[in-house]
């Protein structure tokens, strides 16, 4: 135990404008005014921001991705992705989601600094609709999301106190 | 100088369709009508709606910048400024100098930034077959990079081979990920480069994502909160902090590094890789330009701003470089014949612009794109790096004079061979080296100035009834946003944004958009690989104003979580 902790960023994010997109960063949200955290521990709303994630996702050892993923299954399904998932999808080019974290994460290891990466994604019901809400569903599974990527936090090394 | 090649072009007859276009930020679908190998007609349509003005209706008019740079995750500060100023014009507040110098200097950072990323990162992969810089002589390249760029010591056959390796390493573990469906895959007659100068400019491409995290870092630190900038407000500024000596210095370093490759690398790699396309230099023109100038040094009014911008504003007609007219603003409108709202809304003022949306169907051409056809005097203009280049240039400005005339000697070509797809990617360039000789004095200014005296924001209050508008030339163009308040609350906002001047449809007249000109007589080599209408495309730097970011797994292998 004498090594130096992780840096561990927790990022969330996705487009609060588009309902259910912005999950993640409403996740992220309610974990800054829910929790406090060890110095380790980094939070981030991510928004919709690509390339100009680099610079944080390269600073830390381990990052924790909570973002809206289409994986098939019933709205509000809690999926988690590592490391060779996120690697697969990496191929993934035939939609409108272009300039994403993903092409973030290759753009990170092309120059050689890519950060262990696990994403706790949720099903969405409705990426279309202008609206700053999240579906009332998808607002039900967040709780759910956020003990995961708290356990999550806690394996890797960081600490979350209940704010007094 | 090599010579200019015959363009290659096949015989194909038919349509192409090409969606998405990859590498932009939303979703831009194009289709074409070739005839014997070159395209006849075009229309450009975007997938994705955007209807921020309903979310903004009922709002506190301080707020609406909280929502429009959530738009886009590119343009973030320019539609967060753009909304600033747009208030700040509806209550007629006159920010202090600090204000006006600290938006500028981020602006300038947001230039910097998004042009690097443009260039290498998403533009170039159009003209640069990066495996083919596999095939390259390390030592030729090495020989080749000194005369490319004398300036920047560092391309040694060793560091070139090296660059092979990991891009080998990237082919072959089947990651080619952001190279994925790439055009050049399997080669491509429609790309010239020896393999030594794609080489380097693969070496580059690398070097620039490195820089890019740079520019952007540099760009927080006045920005404020990483990495939405949060310190724009009503009447001024909010973030005192970087007025300090550390934080500007810190910006200063940062931006000087950038600049420096600018210079050093974006500049000879644009020219080295120009010269082997000059035949774009005939491919791709528009006929009207206008801007709306950004840099000013007065913003107590819009027309103040359009009148006292560093890059100037204007408006030229019919390519006629003799005649700069002034921007007149109530001439500006928006049609939406030809796109999928509700008919009856056309020839509309912003102020008075109505979003009422009525889908249709994807294969019509009556009614094909999300966007709305914004024009000018019945005019669709092209706004963004040409029209700023061509109305600066036009106007005499010193600095683009000196810098487009070498430009211009160095690729032996006319003033006239800017009217193209090759004359957008250089106007980028040249207005990238232009801002980085101009950044360090701009530092120095804000410096001294907010050394003298920290004012940062200007009392206002809040009028029950106005409206105003807030104007920028942000990277992609000339920008307005459009607000009417009514009760203290937000009543009308619209957007008018650059890449809807660029790559909205057809007007109500039936008249093409400039992308749509522009694709008229495109050559193309191969039709399954149509990598020409992506040149002429990404020259406009399209942003779609809306990336939608959820992950959609490959696999089903994924691991689930179920918790009740």
């Amino acid at each position: 135990m004498t090594e130096a902790p992780k840096k561990i960023l927790i990022l969330g994010v996705g487009n609060i404008l588009y309902t259910d997109e912005g999950v993640g960063v409403r996740a992220v949200e309610r974990l800054l005014e829910t929790y406090d955290f060890s110095d380790n521990v980094t939070l981030l709303d991510g928004g919709n921001l690509g390339m100009r994630l680099m610079q944080p996702l390269m600073e830390s050892d381990y990052c924790i991705i909570l973002d809206a993923v289409l994986g098939g299954d019933q709205p509000g399904t809690i999926y988690r992705l590592t490391g060779d998932d996120l690697r697969k999808s990496l191929a993934f080019k035939d939609s409108m989601h272009q300039s994403d974290l993903v092409d973030t994460l290759i753009y990170c290891e092309l120059i050689g600094k890519r950060p262990e990466a696990v994403v706790i994604g949720m099903e969405p019901r409705d990426i279309q609709s202008m609206s700053i809400e999240l579906s009332p569903e998808i607002a039900d599974r967040v709780t759910p999301m956020l003990e995961i990527a708290l356990k999550e936090l806690r394996d890797v090394g960081g600490v979350a106190t209940l704010k007094a | 100088m090599a010579e200019s090649k015959p363009t290659p072009q096949s015989t194909f007859t038919g349509p192409l369709v090409v969606d998405p276009i990859t590498r932009i930020e939303g979703h831009l679908r194009i289709m074409v009508e070739v005839e014997n190998g070159k395209i006849k007609d075009a229309w450009s349509s975007s997938q994705l709606f955007r209807g921020l003005e309903i979310i903004l209706k009922g709002r506190d008019p301080r707020d609406a910048q909280h929502f429009t740079q959530r738009a886009c995750g590119v343009c973030t500060y320019v539609h967060g400024l753009a909304s600033t100023r747009c208030v700040d014009d509806a209550v007629k507040v006159n920010i202090p100098g600090n204000a006006r110098m600290m938006r500028n200097l981020v602006m300038a950072s947001q230039y910097l930034h998004d042009h690097l990323v443009h260039f290498y990162h998403l533009h170039a992969l159009d003209w640069v077959d990066v495996t083919n810089a596999l095939k390259a002589d390390p030592q030729k390249a090495a020989k080749l990079a000194e005369s490319i760029a004398p300036a920047r010591p560092g391309n040694s056959a060793q560091a070139l081979k090296a660059v092979q390796d990991r891009l080998k390493g990237f082919v072959e573990s089947g990651q080619l990920g952001i190279f994925t469906n790439a055009y050049f895959l399997g080669g491509h007659k429609a790309y010239y480069l020896p393999p030594e100068v794609d080489l380097i400019a693969t070496a580059h491409y690398l070097e620039a994502l490195h820089m890019q995290v740079k520019a952007a870092s540099a760009m927080a630190i006045l920005g404020g909160k990483n990495p939405h900038t949060q310190f724009t407000v009503v009447g001024g500024c909010s973030n005192y902090q970087a007025m300090e000596k550390e934080p500007l210095a810190n910006y200063m370093a940062l931006t000087k590094e950038v600049c420096q490759f600018v210079n050093d690398v974006y500049i000879p790699d644009l020219l080295a890789v120009a010269g082997f396309y000059k035949d774009w230099g005939g491919i791709g023109g528009t006929t009207n330009y206008m801007a709306f100038g950004e840099f000013a040094t007065d913003e107590s009014s819009p027309e103040k701003h359009m009148e006292t911008s560093f890059f100037p504003s204007g408006v030229i007609m019919n390519r006629d470089l003799a005649k700069i007219d002034k921007v007149e603003l109530g001439a500006i409108y928006e049609d939406v014949k030809y796109s999928w709202y509700k008919s009856g809304g056309d020839g509309l003022h912003p102020y008075d612009g109505v979003t009422d949306p009525k889908y249709t169907k994807l294969d019509d051409k009556d009614h094909y794109s999300w966007m709305k056809a914004p024009r000018y005097k019945g005019k669709a203009m092209e706004v963004g790096p040409l029209a700023r280049c061509f109305i600066a240039y036009a106007k005499g400005h010193p600095e683009y004079k000196k810098i487009v005339d070498t430009v211009l000697q160095k690729l032996e070509v006319p003033v006239t061979a800017l009217h193209s797809t090759l004359g957008r990617t250089a106007a980028r360039g040249i207005e990238t080296a232009i801002i980085a000789s101009k950044m360090d004095t701009w530092i120095k200014e804000f410096a001294d100035s907010s050394a003298k005296d920290n004012t940062l924001c200007a009392k206002w209050e809040m009028p029950d009834e106005a409206k105003g508008v807030g104007l920028a030339d942000a990277p992609r163009g000339a920008l307005s946003h459009w607000i009417r308040i009514k009760g203290k609350k937000i009543d009308n906002f619209q957007l008018v944004v650059p890449s809807t001047w660029n790559l909205g449809p057809r007007g109500a007249a039936g008249d093409k958009s400039p992308v749509e000109e522009a694709l008229i007589g495109t050559p193309i080599a191969d039709p399954k690989r149509p990598v020409e209408i992506l040149r002429t495309v990404h020259a406009f730097d399209p942003c779609i104003a809306c990336g939608v970011h959820v992950i959609e797994p490959e696999t089903n292998e994924v691991l689930k979580f179920r918790v009740v």
